[in-house]
Formats: structure tokens, sequence, C-alpha cells
């Protein structure tokens, strides 16, 4: 294992209320590197992006996770960008206010907001282009405008790793191709990406790595040579996927 | 009688004085818990808390008489505090967890106090309060849960900020939720305490309730929404304190302090949100 690797796992399950969810995950990030999670729903891809953030337990195998080292503390934290869905539209807080909690860590308890983290929340509000919609309460916002101002806080926190739970969900065109800018950036500044989604197209603008699972790890490794068909048979029996604009429809499907 | 007199003729009075600062406490402590209490939908587990805590009260009462009560409603909202979080943590749904104890623990309540002597002077103390009747131990001790809670709220004050907005999130970034939902459901505890001795254990969510709903019926950011809720905590506490002062002595009609303050809370929700129909959304929503 190299020294910047920023998460390695080996071997690794990860229990959710107390029975196994995912197992036999061995994958790392590499700065720079982005992985996309596929899998069909209930396959662990959300309990994945817990267990990797300590929300869930480890209960197998050895997960590390960078942390940072004394003297370099603006980088080496997680960023999180959970599923959009999960937040509650009618909470009285602005996008500023939300795109700050993404400091609170750092702030710890009581210190006020200092410069840097003020330029910090500033400069996640440009790149996410809501510089204008700071004081907007946050409900009011569209649903893709809430996705990225969430993302504007998980870059808030610096991070150099960034873990997105189906970022691509509730965007338009527009708003995807803006991600799509916008992660692209980031790994081309050392960023560490995992993103769970569906859409194998959009995987393959961001993502040279594929973490394929199914309630186990059916696959980790360069993108081509994990999206075969026979490992996404594997993955998913019963449905469709589109691979290359054509939807196919696996063997397994018919009964 | 203008409101100089009112106040200075109230004021000359010691009740009054003690009836202030336990209400003046409750209020800052309640407005401020009651914005968590809202954002976080916790208005059926505090209802579970103020059943919870009237054995507690009864027993106090029952055992060590009118000094007992205070430690009686703390030990029995702990208690409840502990039991209603794990089991909310437990999935057990947790509305139904709420109603079982809720029931049982007001019907031991009942029990507990028809062992007493004087069976209705005390349980309609226990239920409406005593505002004006409350002895200097019993203000010390309301002051100091209210001061409590407030502590306990302002200290977790960014994590209970972060875990009401998006509870996973918080806990990626590294909060501990259990943690902050317990703190918080033992400062929503000690609200209750406090609120059961000075506006009774049937009056307490109006005081708990009330400010939240209505300031975030109005706040745009967080700012707001703090202000708006202690402010209007403050406002209503004293206008209900004065006007049931102000009646008892004026037309001669004796008010129940708690109730006269319950009544305002409530009758202030009601301007709040005739208001709210009728104020166009463009002028709402002012301060962040």
């Amino acid at each position: 294992m190299t020294e910047t690797r920023l998460l390695n796992l080996d071997d690794v399950a990860f229990a959710y209320d107390g029975e196994v969810a995912l197992d036999h995950v061995t994958m790392h990030i590499d700065p720079g590197q982005a992985v996309a999670l596929i899998g069909p729903n209930g396959s662990g891809k959300s309990t994945m992006l817990k267990g990797v953030l300590g929300v869930i337990p480890l209960v197998d195998g050895e997960m590390t996770v960078f942390r940072p080292k004394k003297g370099r503390g603006q980088s080496g934290r997680i960023g999180y960008l959970p599923q959009d869905d999960e937040i509650d539209a009618d909470f009285p807080i602005t996008l500023r206010q939300v795109v700050t909690m993404g400091r609170y860590r750092r702030l710890g308890w009581f210190r006020f907001p200092s410069t840097d983290d003020r330029q910090a929340v500033a400069d996640a509000l440009e790149v996410t282009g809501l510089t204008a919609r700071a004081n907007q309460r946050f409900g009011t916002l569209s649903g893709g405008q809430q996705q990225r101002g969430l993302l504007a806080r998980a870059l808030a926190t610096k991070p150099s790793l960034l873990l997105l739970d189906e970022p691509f969900n509730a965007l338009d065109q527009p708003n995807r191709d803006a991600l799509i800018a916008t992660l692209n950036d980031l790994k081309s500044r050392g960023v560490g990406i995992l993103l769970t989604t569906h859409d194998l197209d959009l995987a393959r603008e961001v993502c040279d790595s594929v973490l394929l699972v199914n309630g186990t790890q059916i696959a980790f490794g360069p993108r081509e040579e994990v999206l075969t068909l026979s490992n996404l048979q594997q993955a998913f029996r019963d449905v469709q996927v589109e691979v290359d604009e054509h939807t196919v429809v696996l063997p397994g499907h018919e009964h | 009688m203008n409101l100089i007199d009112i106040l200075s003729q109230a004021f000359s009075l010691p009740f009054m004085w003690r009836a202030a600062i336990v209400l003046g406490t409750l209020a800052l402590a309640a407005g401020l818990i009651g914005v968590f209490v809202n954002l976080r939908g916790l208005e059926f587990m505090s209802d579970g808390l103020t059943h919870a805590v009237f054995p507690g009260v009864a027993a106090g009462f029952v055992f060590a008489g009118q000094g007992g009560v205070v430690v009686g409603a703390i030990l029995a909202a702990a208690l409840a505090t502990v039991v209603l979080t794990l089991l909310s943590r437990r999935r057990v749904t947790s509305d139904a967890a709420i109603a079982i104890i809720l029931t049982s623990m007001f019907s031991v309540g009942v029990i507990i106090v028809s062992r007493s002597h004087d069976v209705t002077a005390s349980l309609e103390q226990l239920l409406f309060g005593h505002l004006f009747t409350v002895t200097v131990t019993e203000v010390i001790t309301t002051a100091l849960v209210c001061l409590l809670a407030l502590a306990l709220v302002l200290l977790t004050l960014r994590g209970q900020v972060f875990t009401s907005f998006d509870e996973r999130g918080a806990a990626a970034s590294g909060y501990s939720t259990l943690g902050l939902t317990l703190v918080l459901n033992i400062a929503i505890a000690c609200v209750v305490v406090a609120a059961s001795i000075a506006v009774g254990n049937l009056l307490v969510l109006a005081v708990l309730i009330v400010p939240g709903a209505i300031s975030r019926m109005w706040s745009r950011g967080l700012g707001g929404l703090f202000a708006g809720a202690l402010i209007f905590a403050l406002a209503a506490a004293a206008l209900g304190l004065l006007g049931s002062f102000t009646v008892s002595v004026g037309a001669d009609v004796a008010i129940p302090g708690g109730a006269a303050i319950a009544v305002v809370f409530v009758a202030g929700y009601m301007l709040s949100l005739l208001f709210r129909a009728v104020v166009p959304d463009k002028i709402r929503s002012v301060d962040a």
C-alpha cells in the first residue's frame, strides 16, 4: 500500500442492523482517482459509503482511511453528499448556513467562522454556481440547486476524499454537465472520489475505476475490465442495463 | 389602570417576583429547546415525557411533600428520557413505544396521588401548576433546571443544528448523533420538569412547542428562527403573567397563572397562523 493512498479495503464486510449487508470488498482509491460504485437497489451501495464514513460497523477485514497528518490539517477530510431526499425541505436555514455546516467540525463547538472558513464557503458556492443564491432559504431552491448546495457543503470541508450517494439523481442536463465538470476538476486537483450511480454512461464520464457489488463484491478494477457482460449479469439479475445507449435485457430476466 | 400602575403594583408583591423569575428562565429555555423539538418533530415524544414525569412528581409529593416534587420529577424524567431515546433508536415504532409509556406512567401517577390525603388539591396543583405560590426553594430549583437545559443545548448547538437538518450527514462528519439526541432529550426533560411546576403538567406542551412552531413559520434562516422563538416565548410569558394578575386583581376574578399563560401562547399561535395566511410570501422571511 502506497503512502498516499486515500482509502484501502482488504476483504472488508460491513453490517447493517446486525446483519452483514456487504462483504468481501477489496478495493482502493488513490489521489485523483474516481471509483463508480455500481449495483442494483439493495446491493449494499449505501452501506459501503456509510461503512467508509464509519457510521456503520466494519465486521471483518481491514480498512485504512486516509487521516490528516500533523501539520497538514487542511486536507484529509472526507466530504459526503447524501441523497437529496433525506433532507427536510421545510427547514428554516439559508443556503450559506447549510454550506457552512461543512466547516462545523473544523470550527469545533464554539469558535466563530474565521476569514478562512468564510472563504472556503464562498469558494464552494462559486464552484457550484450558487453564489447568487447564498442567502435564500434552502427549501426554496430547486431540486438540482439543493443537490448542488449539498455538494458545496461537502466541498467546503476541503476534502481529500469525496463520497457521493447518487449525485446525478434529480439533475437536469445542464446541472449534470456542471457536476461532471466539477468532479473532473476535483480529480485533477488530487481529490479521490467514490460515487454510487445507476447510470453507467455517467459513471464513464467521471470514473476510471468501477466497483461492482451485489451484496458481495463482484469485481473491482479499471472500468473496461469490470463492466463485462458476465460481471453485469452476475450483479444485475432480472434487470435492464443501459450499455452504450443500448438497452440490454440480461439473461435471467426471462422466467 | 395603566401599564406602569400594573407593573409597580404587581412587582411590589414578592410572589410576583418569584413567578416572574420562574417564568423568565422557563421562557428562555423553552424558546431555545422548543426550536429543536419543532425541527426534529419531537412533539409527541415531549408529550410522552410530560406524562412520564407525572408519576415522579406525584410520588415526590406524596413521600416528601412539596419539596419532593422537583426531585421526583427529575428522577422520573431522567429514567424516561433514557428509555425513550434508546427505544426510538431500536426502531420499535417510536410512536407505539411512547404511547405505551405515556399511558402506563400516567396511570401509575394517578394511583400514587390517590394515596395522598388531600387528593383533589394536590392533583390540581400537579396538573395545573402553582405559579403564584412557588416557594423560594422551588424558584431556585426550577431556575437551575432551566439553566441546565439551556447550557446543554448551547454547548452542543452546532451539532444539534447539523443533526436536526441531516442526521446522516452529521454522523458522516463525525458527530455522535445518539449522544446529541440524548443531550437534547435530557434538555427537553429539564424544561418539562421546570414547566410542570410553573404552568402545570398538562400545560407544559404549550410553552415548549408554540414558540418554535411560530418562529419556523416566519424565519428564513437559523438566526431569525432562534431569535423569534426566544422573543415570542418571553413576550407571551410576560403577557400571560401580567394579564392574569390584572384580571385577578382588577376584576377580582382569580385566574390560574399557568392556564392564562398557556392561553396566551396558543392565542399567539392562532394569530400567527392567521397572519401567515394573509401576508404574501414576499414580505415574509425578512431576516436570516
